[in-house]
């Protein structure tokens, strides 16, 4: 009996610790009403505010969802959306591209990229909405005032350096994709010797990169707040050799066909979010350790999006 | 065929069972492999030449970490044992279990931040890991030789060094090597890790596998080091059988 009544007071507190729907979004419309259960994310900074962003949106035109983001992995999260456990999740269409749809070879602009991975995901009935201008690609970075001794701003510069210099951090999965070390190193003829290239976890690189010990040159990602934070210069991909990871909604394709008023009201905000505002955005939660659920709240109200 | 040779070739079929049994999973698995068409992302890890050396760094690390916890913890745990005080002990166990609560992936993690990313970091957080399970065992072995036993060797007129090495080690011995095998064991595992700080490894391609959903990569990762750890087991099983003191 205790027990019931137990649950009833957790249920009371978590209750009253959500910010309930009808509270704070002062109704813009009720289009999306019925609309209702998951919004995963992946487990970094950056999908837990854009789940809290796309969540806190929709429940403001009328639906009730709420964000998870306790899934670990990527693929666990996209296992998650093709069993229906989540509405819908933000993904970046390389990834679905690479990691999700096997293929190898990445398409070379945003829109053939966009396109290609609207058609692969829609026979597996996931649908993609909202494509927003930022891209979390891969690129190196570089300590930026080591960039300016070595005198590098784009990575066509690494060519020229002493074998010495020529030293990296990357991630083990980067160093057999096509899309990462062996194509890379290939169109910039880095030409480093295998000791030369350290194999790191995503984490470590950034701080290996800022102590310039391990290696000069960091893989990193475009998006990520720490890049800015730790002083990191990002080397110019000149010869455009990184594929296109734009984000986008992913949603369960049925959602989107009862309710598709989801588009449009995603729209405005994914215009905003740009590679520099999404920086901006991380760097609260990485850098200065805000909540992601805040962060959400206060840059929709501060865009006057809710 | 008397009962005893029957005895032997039983034994000897035991010991013969576990090597076979990974031999067959291991040729059933590379047969599976030789069926797919792998990708090129697939192709840069399932080649002979990438496979040899992740797993030799795999065995690399785990043996030496293995043996480095065997020369610290052994001896850690007789001194502990010969001082008899309940709290040095206590203390000396306390440094144990810190090393083996703190996950090993956050230590190896943040000493590759503070210290230095590679092999010895990565050595490191596998001793610091397996240490416990060899000081425990070479306590509880030392502990448990019967003390009517000890008070006979020394009624004989051993000094207290010569009942150690005589009487108290080899009879704990049995115990001591449990706790080896099991670190040993456990540093397999754990090993996966050194992928994380360029200390390479099976993780590379466990890792890589997941991170990129190629399930024959994940798969082969995972076997093999099942496949390790089931050996090296089977042969501290061996070293165990061969090493124990007769009529124990």
């Amino acid at each position: 009996m205790y027990k019931r009544a137990l649950i009833g007071v957790l249920a009371l507190g978590l209750a009253a610790c959500s910010s309930s729907p009808s509270a704070d979004t002062a109704a813009k419309s009720e289009d999306l009403k019925g609309l209702s259960g998951q919004i995963g994310s992946k487990d970094f900074a950056e999908q837990y505010i854009l789940a809290h962003l796309t969540t806190k949106l929709l429940n403001a035109h009328g639906a009730t969802l709420e964000a998870n983001t306790k899934l670990v992995g990527s693929a666990n999260v996209r296992q998650a959306l093709e069993n229906k456990q989540f509405v819908g999740y933000w993904e970046y269409t390389g990834t679905s591209w690479i990691t999700y749809n096997k293929q190898t070879q990445p398409l070379k602009t945003e829109k053939e990229q966009f396109d290609a991975v609207l058609k692969a995901d829609e026979a597996k009935s996931i649908a993609w909405v909202a494509p927003a201008p930022f891209n979390n690609t891969y690129t190196f970075a570089i300590r930026n005032e080591k960039a300016k001794e070595l005198n590098v701003t784009k990575m066509s510069d690494i060519a020229k350096l002493p074998a010495n210099e020529k030293t990296f951090c990357i991630e083990s999965e980067f160093s057999t994709r096509d899309d990462g070390w062996p194509g890379v190193s290939k169109t910039y003829s880095f030409d480093a010797p295998k000791d030369n290239v350290k194999l790191l976890d995503t984490g470590v690189i950034y701080t290996a990169t800022k102590d310039g010990k391990d290696c000069n040159f960091g893989e990193v990602f475009a998006t990520d707040g720490r890049i800015a934070a730790l002083g990191l210069t990002v080397l110019q991909d000149d010869k455009a050799f990184f594929p296109i990871y734009q984000g986008g909604f992913t949603l369960q394709a049925d959602v989107l066909k009862s309710h598709p008023k989801i588009a449009d009201v995603l729209k405005p905000m994914a215009d905003k979010l740009t590679t520099e505002e999404m920086q901006k955005l991380n760097a609260k939660v990485d850098v200065d350790g805000d909540e992601p659920d805040e962060v959400a709240q206060e840059w929709l109200t501060s865009q006057g999006l809710i | 065929m008397t009962a005893h040779t029957g005895q032997v070739q039983r034994l000897a079929l035991k010991r013969f069972v576990t090597p076979l049994a990974v031999v067959v999973v291991l040729a059933l698995l590379f047969l599976w492999l030789s069926t797919l068409s792998l990708d090129s992302i697939e192709q840069r890890t399932l080649n002979t030449g990438y496979l040899l050396d992740r797993t030799q760094e795999h065995l690399v690390l785990t043996v030496v970490s293995s043996a480095l916890v065997a020369l610290l913890a052994i001896p850690a745990g007789i001194a502990a044992y010969r001082v008899r005080s309940k709290a040095v002990r206590a203390l000396v166990i306390a440094l144990g279990n810190i090393g083996q609560a703190t996950p090993a992936v956050g230590l190896v993690i943040l000493l590759a931040i503070a210290w230095q990313t590679g092999f010895y970091t990565a050595l490191i957080s596998l001793v610091a890991y397996c240490f416990l399970p060899v000081l425990r065992n070479t306590l509880t072995g030392l502990e448990q030789v019967d003390h009517a036993t000890r008070e006979a060797a020394r009624g004989m007129g051993m000094t207290p060094r010569q009942v150690l090495w005589r009487i108290e080690l080899p009879l704990a011995s049995p115990v001591i090597l449990a706790g080896l095998r099991t670190a040993l064991v456990f540093s397999v595992g754990v090993a996966t890790i050194a992928t994380f700080i360029n200390a390479g490894g099976l993780g590379d391609m466990i890792v890589n596998g997941l991170k990129l959903q190629r399930y024959p990569v994940i798969v082969v990762g995972a076997v093999l080091v099942a496949s390790i750890a089931v050996l090296i087991d089977w042969a501290a099983g061996l070293v165990e059988d061969l090493v124990r003191p007769r009529g124990l």
